[in-house]
């Protein structure tokens, strides 16, 4: 027989997981460390592929400027221009997602307790009505 | 206004239990006009600029996140550009991976946003976004609308200047980027738009945050000057012109826009707001508690009696 309390359940849980899925995926695979390394891992490698795109770019426009170079301290105020723009660019960009990251894994614990939450009620419940089917069964013996 | 409400009610109750097949439909609908307006506008490679192309596309889109149709949409607007010019290739090429890159990693979500946005201001009602996205979203949602504003700018950039550009070599590789690349960063009114949306998204989600009585509707409203003031600003700081008449139509459609997803969202009665004031261990809590307006819709059912069944026994009698 169906068993009603037990399907509302079931089917706030499975809404529940579809409608939070995404999220719970941070909590489910990693510590708050590593999801924060990893994130800030890729960032790392993705702003570094950005600013190379956008400094080939920048040199290409700027090509007729480093033609006309003439010594070596034009040619270090250029680099350091550009190294200084990519540093800064990084820094602001890893505390960035830094912050996001740190939020993104709070709210992903959060949904996951609550996800747990639901999950042992439901095992009571399974526990309840094996308890009962015992019972009934020793019941029905003696 | 009863009668709103019962319509509410009816139309939430039809998209519950249809929507399966309205989901689909909208995605591909939004679709095929991005891929439409994609091709009516560029429209430079002419083995993508047919509607069988257009429809087979929307149908790909239909089942699949608006994510893939962000993909598709890039892939078609490279795809067009490299017929025509291979610097402005590059250039959409390198913008379009620092947005993949740099938001998309965090925010995969939200990549419908960078397709509404230059739909939006194609049908030139561009602030219908920010009220929304104010009333709805995040702060965060103002780097997508920014990067859908200055793509809409290039996009319009490249259609207008693909065809003049000079492939022949007649004119240096240097200086072809450099015309382009000055001529999108120089563009002044793409700037003072992507300040009008960051500022209208600001001022329309920090208002309706406010804890007094008809915030929403204050905040659309206060949205809507913020960003007729921006442009009336852009237009005496920088001498942008916007046509008047097309702002506030464009306005005015926002507003409606706007009210329409009030009423559908947050339909409450401030009249009858309580204010309850209690404590626990810990705190002391005032609440104000705002009632939803709800109407059930009605569930008439006509029950024929007995017609059928009555001739007999008539003619029994007679």
């Amino acid at each position: 027989m169906i068993n009603e309390d037990k399907l509302k359940l079931m089917t706030s849980i499975a809404l529940f997981e579809k409608r939070e899925g995404r999220h719970l995926k941070a909590a489910r695979n990693y510590f708050r460390s590593d999801y924060i390394s990893r994130c800030l891992l890729r960032s790392f490698i993705g702003y570094t592929l950005c600013w190379l795109m956008v400094a080939a770019l920048s040199i290409v426009c700027r090509a007729e400027d480093f033609l006309a170079i003439l010594s070596l301290a034009e040619m270090e105020s250029y680099i350091t221009e550009y190294a200084a723009g990519y540093l800064i660019g990084l820094a602001v960009y890893m505390i960035l997602t830094l912050i996001v990251s740190y939020k993104q894994y709070s709210h992903s614990a959060r949904v996951m307790r609550i996800y747990l939450a639901r999950l042992k009620r439901l095992e009571k419940r399974y526990e309840f009505q094996q308890r009962v089917k015992e019972l009934s069964k020793e019941g029905k013996r003696s | 206004m009863i009668q709103l409400f019962v319509f509410r009610e009816k139309l939430r109750s039809f998209y519950g239990k249809y929507d399966a097949f309205i989901t689909p439909v909208i995605r591909f609908a939004a679709g095929f006009l991005t891929f439409h307006l994609i091709n009516g506008n560029l429209g430079y490679r002419t083995s993508l600029n047919s509607v069988v192309v257009e429809l087979a596309l929307a149908l790909v889109c239909c089942l699949l996140p608006y994510g893939v149709m962000a993909f598709l949409a890039g892939m078609m607007i490279l795809a067009h550009l490299s017929s025509a010019s291979l610097e402005m290739t590059v250039v959409m090429l390198v913008f379009l991976l620092l947005i993949l890159i740099l938001y998309y990693s965090f925010q995969p979500e939200d990549s419908y946003l960078l397709l509404l946005t230059p739909i939006l201001f194609h049908f030139r009602i561009p602030y219908v976004l920010p009220l929304l996205l104010g009333l709805s979203g995040g702060l965060a949602s103002v780097v997508p609308v920014c990067c859908g504003t200055a793509l809409f700018y290039m996009l319009q950039y490249m259609k207008q200047n693909a065809g003049l550009m000079p492939n022949d070599g007649s004119v240096e590789l240097v200086q072809r980027y450099l015309q382009i690349v000055k001529s999108l960063l120089s563009n002044r009114l793409m700037l003072v738009m992507m300040a009008t949306c960051a500022m209208g998204i600001l001022v329309v989600y920090l208002i309706r945050r406010l804890s007094v009585s008809y915030a929403w509707g204050i905040a659309i409203i206060a949205g809507a000057l913020t960003q007729l003031g921006c442009v009336f600003f852009g237009d005496f700081l920088f001498d942008v012109s916007v046509p008047m008449g097309e702002l506030l139509l464009g306005l005015f459609v926002s507003i409606l826009a706007a009210a329409v997803y009030h009423f559908m969202m947050l339909a409450v009665d401030y009249s009858r707001t309580e204010y309850v004031q209690f404590e626990d261990d810990d705190y002391y809590y005032y609440v104000k508690a705002v009632p939803k307006i709800a109407v059930s819709a009605p569930d008439v059912k006509v029950q024929r009696i007995g017609r059928k069944n009555s001739r007999p026994a008539e003619n029994a009698e007679r």
